[in-house]
């Protein structure tokens, strides 16, 4: 059953800079797929247009059955409810505890003066433990968000936004400030989160092994156009070329 | 890419070479703009010659420069070398302290609460742009009237006394705070801010969850400079709009009585209460990191 789908998407910044044109595609539930392609290409472009971060300038946005576009004020944060979003600067509340920012994700859940109060129930402070201990941050629950590596500050991103028990989860270049291990260990437990909870996930990648290794759909995207969407293993090497535009001896990744 | 030569002389393209500018003497510049440059330059230019103006047209009297030195050290020497109450007591003169000190709690604190939603709609990333500007000019303009006026003005409606100073402080201070804290906010990642709305989190809740921890350590320090001032402008207002404390004892000592010994006390005991305050608030700023 499709949880997303793309009808023509154009998006033009400032009347000036055409980000996206003609963009279409369509992502069922529990897929998890990379959107690859080079600097400028419109990928964070794409991902903002679902959760209304930027409103598309033309086509229409369908996601779990209500159109994006014409949504008003409480249908957005009923949309952003349900989606999470994981950034390249994980974007943390550094002076606040690791608990804290992952209690974050239920805010869209409750009442606004609940919220502004930061009272949580008991059965949310529980979960929020259950999933901290799930990506190994128990010994980290009560430390300062910026006394953290970059590894574990992902991994509280990943925390807050399944804290938010959202049907799809939007990563916008998760791994591109991390080291090759951190790395690894952040695309598994995105890996796992899929598998297990049945989250649809769409990311953002720079590395294309990565997201050869890890995504069984890849979709490439060239100044603002899809010129590739498909199974990761009918990739060709010149279609990666072709994304990118350049020529073989060109990229500094391996994409044997 | 073609060989770049850095010994010798580079072959230069005639573009490079119309893209850079040059002193009159042909030397590169390599400063950025220079139209704010001159407008400092002119600024030093006319402060410098109004300043000789002003040296070589005072109105000396027939004061024997020398002699003015000599006792200004002397007055000096009596004022802090023999300090002694003569007019107050000592616990009168605490209490006087004490309604000082009030005075610039009372307005901090009133100033710091309106500045805190003031500066919500006025800090550029979390603000509707127009309101921000609305809001900015406004508290531009209580800033440029100087606190002691703001005091005055109030006194008009209020009369002389407490209830005018501490108005009249706290709108001064409300709009140096509100200033103070949007520019705190702005400081903020505005990646963080985006986090929680995306996640579905509401304005207030995004304020309170995110916005205001981050910016807290900003505020605070902010709010004891404030309240720094506010303690001396207390001093001043005591006597100019009859709000009592230290300040109208001091103005008494020195335009009343013309006793410098009890000038000198008053001012030693001021002293100390500053560089108390100042301890006070460097504990309370290091707590919150
Ligand atoms: N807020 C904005 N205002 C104006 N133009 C923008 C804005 N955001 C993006 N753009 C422009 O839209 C185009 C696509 O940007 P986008 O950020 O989606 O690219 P990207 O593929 O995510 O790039 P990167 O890999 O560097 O993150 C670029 O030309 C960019 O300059
Ligand atoms: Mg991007």
């Amino acid at each position: 059953m499709p949880i997303l789908e793309f009808r023509n998407v154009d998006k033009i910044y400032n009347k000036m800079t055409q980000a996206l044109t003609d963009v279409s595609f369509t992502v069922d539930e529990g897929e998890f797929v990379t959107i690859i392609g080079p600097s400028g290409s419109g990928k964070s472009t794409i991902l903002r247009c679902i959760n209304r971060l930027v409103d598309a300038t033309k086509g229409e946005i369908v996601f779990d059955g209500h159109n994006i576009n014409r949504a008003d004020k409480k249908e957005i944060r009923q949309i952003r409810k349900k989606t999470g979003m994981i950034f390249q600067h994980y974007n943390l509340v550094d002076r606040l505890s690791v608990i804290e920012n992952v209690l974050h994700g239920r805010l869209g859940h409750k009442s606004t003066i609940s919220g502004v109060a930061g009272h949580y129930s008991e059965r949310e402070k529980e979960n929020a433990f259950i999933i901290l201990e799930k990506l190994g941050l128990t010994e980290q629950a009560y430390k300062r968000c910026d006394e953290l590596s970059g590894g574990q500050k992902q991994r509280v991103g990943i925390a807050r936004s399944i804290m938010q028990e959202p049907r799809l989860i939007l990563c916008d270049e998760p791994i591109a400030s991390l080291d090759p291990s951190s790395s690894k260990i952040i695309m598994d437990h995105l890996s796992n989160i899929n598998q297990t909870m049945g989250i649809t996930c769409i990311l953002n990648l720079h590395q294309v092994d990565v997201a050869t290794k890890y995504s069984k759909r890849i979709i490439g995207l060239t100044q603002g156009r899809i010129v590739y969407d498909g199974p990761t293993e009918d990739l060709a090497k010149e279609t990666i070329y072709e994304i990118y535009q350049s020529s073989e001896g060109e990229l500094i990744t391996d994409v044997g | 890419m073609s060989e770049l030569v850095l010994s010798g002389r580079a072959p230069v393209s005639q573009d490079v070479i119309e893209s850079m500018r040059r002193t009159r003497g042909g030397k590169i510049k390599i400063a950025a703009q220079s139209k704010s440059s001159l407008a400092i330059n002119l600024t030093i230019f006319i402060l410098l010659g109004l300043t000789i103006y002003a040296f070589l047209f005072f109105d000396y009297k027939s004061i024997n420069f020398a002699q003015a030195v000599v006792s200004t050290l002397d007055n000096a020497k009596i004022m802090f070398g023999t300090p002694k109450l003569s007019y107050n007591t000592i616990p009168g003169v605490l209490n006087a302290l004490w309604v000082t000190f009030s005075l610039g709690v009372l307005a901090t604190i009133y100033g710091a609460v309106i500045a805190v939603f003031g500066a919500l709609f006025c800090a550029k990333n979390i603000a509707n742009p127009k309101v921000a500007l609305a809001v900015k000019s406004f508290v531009a303009f209580i800033r440029a009237v100087p606190t002691i006026l703001w005091v005055l003005i109030f006194t008009v409606a209020a009369g002389l006394g407490s209830v005018a100073a501490v108005v009249g402080l706290t709108f001064h201070s409300a709009a140096f705070l509100i200033k103070a804290y949007s520019e705190s906010i702005e400081t903020m990642d505005d990646g963080t801010i985006e986090a929680l709305r995306a996640s579905g989190a509401s304005y207030w809740q995004i304020v309170f969850q995110a916005v205001l921890p981050a910016s807290i350590s900003y505020m605070v320090a902010w709010t004891f400079l404030r309240f720094e001032i506010n303690f001396a402008n207390a001093l001043a207002i005591g006597a100019a709009a009859g709000a009592g404390g230290i300040g109208y004892d001091l103005f008494m000592a020195g335009s009343f009585y013309f006793d410098l010994r009890e000038l000198g006390f008053l001012t030693f005991i001021i002293v100390a209460a500053v560089i108390a305050l100042e301890v006070a608030a460097t504990k309370i700023k290091a707590k919150v990191r």
